[in-house]
């Protein structure tokens, strides 16, 4: 398994947490535009996210152009249980124990 | 302006960086995402948000890593096959470009690992620029390099100076050792006890030899080279404490240097020196030890020199008779060493440094005509849609192909080149030369100078043929067009003039150093060296300690040698010529009369002393009186032969027959000075080398001044070598305990007095030849391009009623004018370079006609060569086709 950057982990888990436009990424996330559009590029050329965009007709009937969306593919869903399973395994050894318990 | 146009100015500035395909939905996606939150905002009626901006700012970064993501995997792949893939289609060109550039690296890399080796890499020593060398020199030239020492004059030196830390001396010489193996000869040197302070390298085993060792009276040490004691005694660990006999002493090995520390050059053991109480009084006229010397941490060189002329303007106020016209020189060890030899390495590293400049035309000219001929090509990808940096990316990944390409194959011709270079022997006349190493400062060297030539090289053209700019007019140029841009055409011809400027430069350089050589090889050197062969042998002063056992020895060994069957004749000699053997000492008296101090000196005559069968051997005239006889020995009455220099300077034009001559020595045999009568006048012979001419020589009979060693000649019925086995056992026969050594044929002798002169001529020759190989290449690539590029014009012509001739006479006319304008400005440039030579030069004048009007001419007959061909092309082209050409 290639293991996933912390920013990317992050992006995974905002999307898979159904925020899946850019900007609320962005909001969710804590990270600069800089850092999470380039780590979306990446995890898309990667095959780990999808993205696609909203139908035209709810975006002009809010008034707006349509945005584009991300979400997970299958691969991306695996990476990110995976990665995320590392991180956690480097935090104090307490805290999943008491959450799994 | 609002926040959103702010925002949107951004994504615009910054959108042209984004990849052409992906440009419209980048936009697409941050102008929505803007949108909205300009339409959330607008709902809860509150401004856009601060953090908009920054935001947009961001968006420079996505657009950044977009591009580079692109060009990144563009590069990797779609680049790197097109480019293949284009290069593999031009086969010829690729192979030209990649030997070009390997040549130039090759070379380059090759000389300059030499000149890394022999110039630039520290000495091996702590703290090398701190050593010195200390010559003592005359008052007329007080800045020399060179001149020995003698040991009076050494002691003060240490004593009085205010510089050095310590100050050391040695003299070079090789010893017999005998034991544990086969008697051999092992050069070496006696030191004083301060030598390895001053050098401050410590040993691999045991200890160094201190001031305790070379006091009268100290126990016989030695200490051996890591070389010698992995050789002679299997790196044995209990050598130290284990007695040696070495030049007739026992000596105790105390210690073993590392295999780093190799000084004197070519040292295998080091033993001290003594002096005893009554040779530092007598020994003030006998320069024989070199001196060295660790600069103190604060000391300047200048302030040692001034330090040291003091102290040989005192000593030369205190001993007149012998310091009189005295100075002393300080000069930095790696000068000491190298100095001789810097100047033609830096004009080796710039003649090929020159090939390297003609290889970077002809690979900016060969790439020029690529990219022209690929402007079609070029042009449409442009008109496609393809940017000027996409299009240059692809010419500058292709240069950098060939560049790799080039430099892998110039690293392969580089390591062969320096193994070659290391094979030579130190003994050329460039010290360390063996040294030379393919190693990290000559790679790193190699790949920048390969990079640096591809890229500047390949991309400075190709940046002008991607210009967009003329995208419109290349492809109604390549239609119908029926010459072509001048602009261009300018630039070729340019290259092709530079090319030929430095070609012409080097080849005179050749051309002088081939006349030179010439020169150098017609010299007589008074001798014939066919068939001889030759090597030393050197008798230990306690087993034949008697002058009349060593007489004996000699006659013995002679007799034997001249006895076997393969041997012409066999003679003896204490130095031979060509061996830079110096021994040169002051006429004392001439036929009665004492000489006065600066007669003495004005008379130092070289000393040889011969056997009788030494001038037949050597084929050394004898044009007046008599070479000596076998009855000419210690009893009878003392003899000499003088050479025509010496019967010249001494007697000038009387007879010298009959006249009597003594020197200022008794050659530490006790007795009166040697000398005698003139017996007879032997032909001058060129002792140090064809360029230097015959020094005065005074030759006396062995038998009359047994010394202990001598050097043996004997011409062979046959071949040299075939003597080496046959004398060695009659020596072995004589006495097992004494070694033959520097066992060399005469012709190795005379080949190695030439080896400087004939590596330098060759190199340069070579890369002379490069030069203007690559300058034909040049010229046709160029010429061939330019017909090309004509043939319409050309088929106009032909058609509007021109001769084959004069299309024949027109582009043969273009290359004649471009040949003719780089030979000129060659020619003057070559006036101007061909200075750095001089001193290579023997009996040419830099700027000698000869080979001046030589190289024109050849270099204008070469150009014709290259343009005929294309020329002729030209000439036959069909009016027809060419109409119809595209």
């Amino acid at each position: 398994m290639r293991k996933l950057s912390i920013t990317a982990v992050c992006v995974l888990q905002a999307i898979a947490g159904g925020f899946q436009y850019g900007f609320d990424i962005i909001d969710q996330t804590g990270l600069p535009s800089g850092t999470v559009y380039p780590a979306l590029g990446r995890l898309e050329r990667d095959g780990l996210v999808k993205s696609a965009w909203e139908s035209e007709h709810d975006a002009h009937a809010d008034g707006r152009p349509a945005r584009r969306y991300y979400k997970l593919t299958a691969p991306g869903v695996k990476a990110l249980s995976e990665s995320a399973a590392f991180y956690r395994s480097l935090l104090p050894a307490g805290k999943p124990r008491t959450a799994r318990g | 302006m609002t926040m959103l146009r702010w925002c949107d100015w951004v994504l615009r500035a910054v959108a042209p960086l984004v990849p052409h395909d992906i440009r419209r939905d980048w936009l697409r996606e941050w102008r929505a995402e803007f949108a909205y939150a300009a339409a959330r905002a607008a709902r809860l009626n509150r401004p856009m948000p601060l953090t908009s901006s920054t935001r947009a700012l961001g968006a420079i970064a996505h657009a950044a890593w977009l591009r580079w993501d692109r060009w990144r995997i563009e590069m990797i792949w779609q680049d790197i096959k097109h480019s293949l893939r284009g290069l593999l289609r031009k086969p010829g060109f690729t192979a030209t470009v990649v030997l070009t550039l390997a040549i130039g690296i090759g070379g380059n890399a090759a000389i300059f690992g030499a000149v890394n080796a022999v110039l630039l890499r520290p000495l091996p020593f702590a703290n090398p620029d701190q050593l010195v060398r200390i010559y003592k020199t005359n008052l007329a030239q007080p800045n020399q390099i060179g001149g020995t020492v003698s040991p009076p004059d050494f002691v003060d030196y240490r004593r009085d100076n205010t510089s050095f830390t310590d100050v050391a001396a040695y003299a070079e010489s090789a010893y017999p050792l005998i034991g544990d193996g086969p008697a051999e000869q092992i050069p070496g040197a006696q030191i004083t006890g301060g030598f390895f302070a001053v050098m401050a390298t410590a040993p691999a085993l045991g200890r160094t030899i201190t001031d305790d060792d070379d006091r009268p009276g100290a126990r016989d040490v030695v200490v051996l080279s890591h070389a010698l004691w992995t050789r002679r005694f299997g790196g044995d660990l209990g050598i130290v404490g284990r007695q040696l006999q070495i030049n007739g002493l026992s000596r105790e090995v105390v210690g073993v240097m590392p295999a780093s520390f190799q000084f004197p050059l070519q040292s295998e053991l080091w033993m001290p020196i003594k002096f005893n109480a009554r040779d530092l009084e007598t020994q003030r006229g006998a320069h024989y030890i070199n001196v060295i010397a660790r600069l103190k941490p604060e000391a300047s060189l200048e302030a040692a020199r001034q330090d040291m002329r003091r102290v040989a303007a005192r000593l030369a106020a205190e001993y007149p008779r012998t310091n009189r016209e005295a100075s002393a020189a300080v000069h930095p060890l790696r000068e000491a060493l190298v100095g001789s030899v810097r100047r033609s390495m830096f004009v080796l590293l710039g003649a090929v440094g020159l090939v390297l400049l003609i290889v970077c035309v002809n690979i900016a000219s060969l790439v020029l005509i690529r990219a022209v001929g690929r402007g079609r090509e070029l042009a449409v990808r442009a008109a496609i849609g393809a940017g000027r940096a996409t299009l240059f990316r692809g010419v500058l990944i292709e240069s950098a192909l060939l560049g790799v390409a080039g430099g892998a194959l110039g690293l392969v011709l580089a390591y062969w080149a320096t193994g070659a270079i290391a094979a030579l022997d130190p003994s050329v006349g460039v010290p360390m030369i063996n040294q030379t190493r393919l190693d990290t400062t000559v790679i790193a060297f190699t790949l920048l100078v390969s990079v640096a030539a591809a890229v500047v090289f390949g991309t400075m053209p190709a940046w002008q043929a991607t210009s967009i700019t003329d995208v419109v007019s290349r492809i109604r140029e390549e239609g119908g067009s029926t010459t072509s841009d001048p602009k261009k055409q300018r630039m070729r011809s340019f290259l092709i003039v530079a090319e030929t400027t430095l070609a012409v430069v080097l080849l005179v350089g050749a051309g002088l150093l081939g006349r030179s050589f010439a020169r150098l090889l017609a010299v007589d050197l008074g001798f014939e060296s066919a068939s001889i062969q030759t090597f030393r042998v050197t008798l230990s002063d306690s087993k034949y300690a008697q002058p009349l056992q060593r007489q004996e020895f000699f006659d013995t060994l002679m007799a034997r040698i001249a006895a076997n069957p393969g041997v012409e004749s066999v003679g003896g000699n204490n130095g031979l010529p060509l061996t830079r053997f110096s021994y040169g000492i002051s006429t004392s008296s001439v036929d009665g009369r004492t000489l006065s101090d600066e007669e003495q000196d004005a008379l130092t005559l070289q000393i040889r002393l011969v056997t009788p069968d030494y001038f037949k051997t050597m084929g050394i005239a004898i044009p007046r009186g008599r070479a000596f006889l076998p009855t000419d020995r210690t009893g009878a009455a003392p003899v000499v032969i003088v050479n025509a220099t010496a019967a010249k300077r001494v007697w000038k034009d009387v007879d010298p027959l009959g006249h009597e001559l003594r020197i200022g020595t008794r050659l530490g045999l006790g007795g009166e000075a040697a000398g005698g009568a003139v017996v007879g006048v032997a032909a001058d012979v060129r002792e140090f080398g064809p360029g230097v001419p015959a020094p005065p020589t005074l030759y006396l009979a062995y038998a009359q001044w047994p010394i202990s060693y001598l050097t043996v000649v004997a011409k062979s019925r046959g071949d040299a070598a075939s003597l080496i086995e046959p004398v060695r056992a009659t020596l072995r026969d004589l006495d097992p305990d004494v070694p033959m050594y520097a066992v060399r044929s005469m012709e190795q002798l005379v080949s190695n007095a030439i080896a400087q002169p004939r590596l330098y001529l060759l190199l340069i020759a070579s890369f002379a030849g490069t030069a203007m190989l690559l300058a034909a290449i040049g010229l046709y690539g160029v010429l061939a391009f330019a017909v090309g590029q004509r043939t319409r014009e050309i088929g106009i012509r032909l058609a509007l009623g021109a001769k084959r001739g004069e299309v024949l006479r027109m582009v043969m006319t273009q290359a004649g004018r471009l040949a003719v304008t780089g030979v000129a400005i060659g020619l003057g440039a070559a006036a101007l370079a061909s200075r750095a030579l001089r001193s290579q030069l023997f009996e040419i004048a830099p700027t000698d006609t000869f080979t001046y009007v030589m190289v024109g001419v050849g270099l204008l007959i070469v150009a014709l060569v290259a343009s005929w061909i294309p020329a002729r092309r030209a000439s036959r082209i069909d009016p027809l086709a060419a109409l119809r050409h595209d």
